[in-house]
């Protein structure tokens, strides 16, 4: 049993993610969901479960928070760490090991279990969790979905009474949340206390037990599943929360009469280290078309927004822009690409001198103009660092802008964005269309889709499985490619 | 094919026989032999192309310091040969903590070094470290493409065309990554227990084979031929 009572915390210099006074049960067995918009504390009070606040993040605390009446400030990491397990949102920097079973086994190994021990439970672990092809790999060959789950793997191995899981389906695809969620299940029917803070709710609404909402640091709901459910979709929205139910969902804008193509590729192959990757495409595209490219890990997506921007050379085929064929070069020139981790491509040491960074004669009055229309202008001496997930698309977007780029792509641009940031993020897109960018957008995310695109490309198999406008008569199939009802 | 694994202590234990060979080498042929004998644990490490490149390098290196010694007289005779006889003194610890690096396993070498009795607070951050240096390789791909796609070349040629606004553009992003990597690694490892006071365990078993024992003998050997060399010679 976790108890807070009487719980403040606030981190140094931000009041991002505070909390105040809460006070809260959580019972044996019992499977919660935090949720609430970004900096709302729902990660904190998961920090406050596994011990890394006060030892991790230090800050001022008040109150105290007991498991199965402990205190647990008074307890060292380790020994938290055997009861509570905790898997996190980017499967890139969790793991520790090369390979995958000496990962697996790392928490246990650090319990000290001996040698024949720990080769029987690897194997366990992986007969329950069905990841046996897993074993023996080496991780940085693997998928960001299966990373996830190795990471949860090896905390499931140490055997925890309680699992946190803060955002685990951030940067997985449809298909890798479906076996999250199945690994919810069985963790769930062992009698395991799980709380998961998130922002995509959909996968959880019949895995869950108990629905916590955080506002401003407060719990200021304690729905079941069937009370969360009945909330209607406006009252929903001014939660800020995400959608329940994918089904739900329906495309915003339709497909629009064909616009004439400034964009053409005709019959291009693709290969990455001499194996071809993607053959026989294509396709055409009008100003201001915003395109979903969809495909499972390793169709290929990478690829071909890396060669769209002209940053991937081993292509054969043609690319037309206007008519002309473009070299890489060219086609740098006129694109840009939002990477999934904007902060590869944040270099200033100001938001107003990132907007301008690099070009030789900047268009100030554009510079600041475009700032102020993204709502980024107040923030203009603000470090780029500073900027919440969001912004820092947003300002990436931005100098995009004032670079005068034609051809946008986004990869993957709502892990870990709240709703309010994917509807802003959503509303600069349609202004990106309008303007006549041509828009690629790399994604998973079927709410998303349905608020921004009016084309489906999906890849598959090497090639271009189905290029769908987003119509009424298409709506089944694409709900089938998003495995979506 | 079966590649030989050492365990951790007999690699560090090898590096310290490699400081003290390269300290004490008498000679440029013993210098190259060291590098040779290195060449080849790593060959028998499943690292071929590593040993090929490392030994023909230094190959190259050797000859270019018999033609400095021969040929060269004054200032740049001077300067070249105290740049290159520190090259020479380094050259061959670094090749094998090359090898050490890439083949231990984060996990094993902590193992190793809790039953040395190494205190956890050298060893955790050493094994974040380890386990960070890959990670660049993948940040490195990304920040390259960020470049190039705001007109910045990720080249030589660019770099020596606008320096400042190169190096800004890698160690900026670089450093974020970096300190963000740090702290998720560490969070990962805490919350896993890593700090946990018992001896740790390995799944890949850690005890000295008859291979430890032979290579620590080659090497000591080597050390003492040197020394022997020294002696009389």
């Amino acid at each position: 049993m976790i108890e807070f009572r009487n719980v403040s915390f606030s981190y140094p210099n931000s009041k991002d993610g505070c909390l105040k006074n809460i006070n809260l049960t959580i019972p044996d067995g019992q499977c919660v969901l935090l949720c609430g918009r970004s900096g709302c504390g729902k990660t904190t009070l998961t920090r406050l479960i596994n011990g890394l606040i006060p030892q991790f993040f230090t800050g001022e605390v008040t109150g105290e928070v007991l498991l199965n009446g402990e205190n647990i400030f008074q307890l060292p990491m380790y020994r938290i760490a055997e009861k509570v397990g905790s898997v996190f949102q980017n499967p890139r920097t969790q793991f520790f090991n090369v390979d995958t079973d000496s990962e697996i086994a790392f928490g246990i190994e650090n319990q000290a279990l001996p040698h024949d021990e720990l080769k029987a439970r690897v194997k366990q672990t992986a007969e329950e969790l069905h990841i046996q092809k897993l074993l023996g790999r080496n991780i940085f060959a693997l998928s960001g979905g299966e990373k996830q789950k190795i990471a949860f793997a090896s905390v499931y191995t140490m055997k925890p009474e309680i699992m946190l899981l803060d955002e685990p389906s951030s940067n997985l695809d449809m298909s890798a949340i479906v076996e999250l969620q199945k690994h919810l299940k069985l963790i769930k029917s062992q009698g395991k206390t799980v709380i998961v803070a998130e922002h995509r709710l959909y996968y959880l609404m019949n895995v869950v037990d108990r629905i916590l909402y955080l506002e401003n640091g407060s719990i200021t709901g304690d729905y079941s599943p069937k009370q969360f459910r009945a909330l209607n979709s406006a009252k929903r929205c001014t939660m800020g929360l995400r959608t329940v139910d994918l089904c739900k969902e329906r495309p915003l804008y339709f497909a629009a009469p064909h616009a004439t193509p400034v964009l053409e590729l005709r019959n291009v192959a693709l290969s990455y280290e001499k194996k071809t990757v993607l053959h026989n495409i294509s396709l055409q595209a009008g100003h201001g078309e915003v395109i979903a490219v969809v495909g499972h890990n390793g169709a290929g997506k990478t690829t071909f927004s890396r060669t769209l921007c002209g940053l991937h050379k081993e292509c054969f085929g043609e690319y037309l822009w206007n008519g002309k064929t473009q070299k890489p070069k060219a086609r740098m020139k006129r694109s840009y690409m939002v990477m999934q981790d904007v902060n590869y491509q944040l270099f200033a040491e100001s938001v107003g001198a990132e907007c301008t960074f690099g070009i030789k004669q900047p268009n100030i009055p554009l510079a600041e103009k475009t700032l102020s229309e993204l709502g980024l202008a107040p923030y203009r001496n603000h470090h780029p660092n500073t900027l919440s997930g969001g912004q820092k698309q947003r300002l990436a977007a931005a100098t995009s802008m004032v670079c005068g780029k034609e051809l946008l792509l986004f990869d993957e641009p709502t892990s870990g964005l709240d709703y309010d940031s994917m509807v802003r993020l959503a509303a600069l897109i349609q202004k990106l269309s309008g303007m006549g960018k041509v828009i690629f957008i790399v994604t998973h995310d079927y709410e998303f889709v349905c608020r921004t695109c009016t084309r489906i490309l999906h890849f598959g198999g090497g090639q271009i499985q189905n290029d769908l406008s987003v119509t009424e008569e298409n709506l089944p199939k694409i709900k089938s490619i998003f495995n979506v009802g | 094919m079966n590649t030989l694994q050492l365990d951790p202590r007999t690699k560090l234990f090898l590096i310290l026989l490699c400081v003290l060979c390269a300290m004490f080498s008498p000679s440029l042929l013993f210098q190259f032999v060291l590098v040779a004998l290195i060449g080849l644990l790593a060959v028998v490490s499943g690292k071929w192309k590593y040993a090929l490149r490392g030994v023909a390098a230094y190959a190259l290196i050797c000859l270019f310091t018999t033609w400095c010694m021969g040929v060269m007289t004054g200032t740049w005779r001077t300067m070249f040969v105290a740049f290159l006889g520190l090259l020479h003194k380094v050259y061959a610890c670094g090749m094998l903590a090359g090898i050490v690096i890439s083949t231990t396993k984060v996990g094993e070498f902590l193992s190793a070094m809790a039953r040395l009795h190494f205190p956890k607070k050298l060893t955790i951050p050493i094994a974040v470290m380890l386990r960070y240096l890959p990670t660049i390789r993948e940040d490195w791909h990304f920040i390259k493409d960020a470049m190039r796609l705001r007109d910045v070349s990720p080249s030589l040629l660019g770099f020596l065309k606008a320096p400042a606004m190169t190096v800004n553009c890698i160690y900026v992003p670089l450093l974020t990554a970096a300190s963000k990597a740090a702290d998720e690694l560490s969070i990962a490892s805490v919350t896993r227990g890593i700090e946990n006071p018992k001896p740790r365990t390995c799944l890949v078993e850690i005890r000295m084979r008859k291979t430890d024992w032979l290579a620590i003998v080659f090497f000591t050997a080597f050390l003492a031929l040197e020394l022997i060399w020294k002696v009389v010679g």
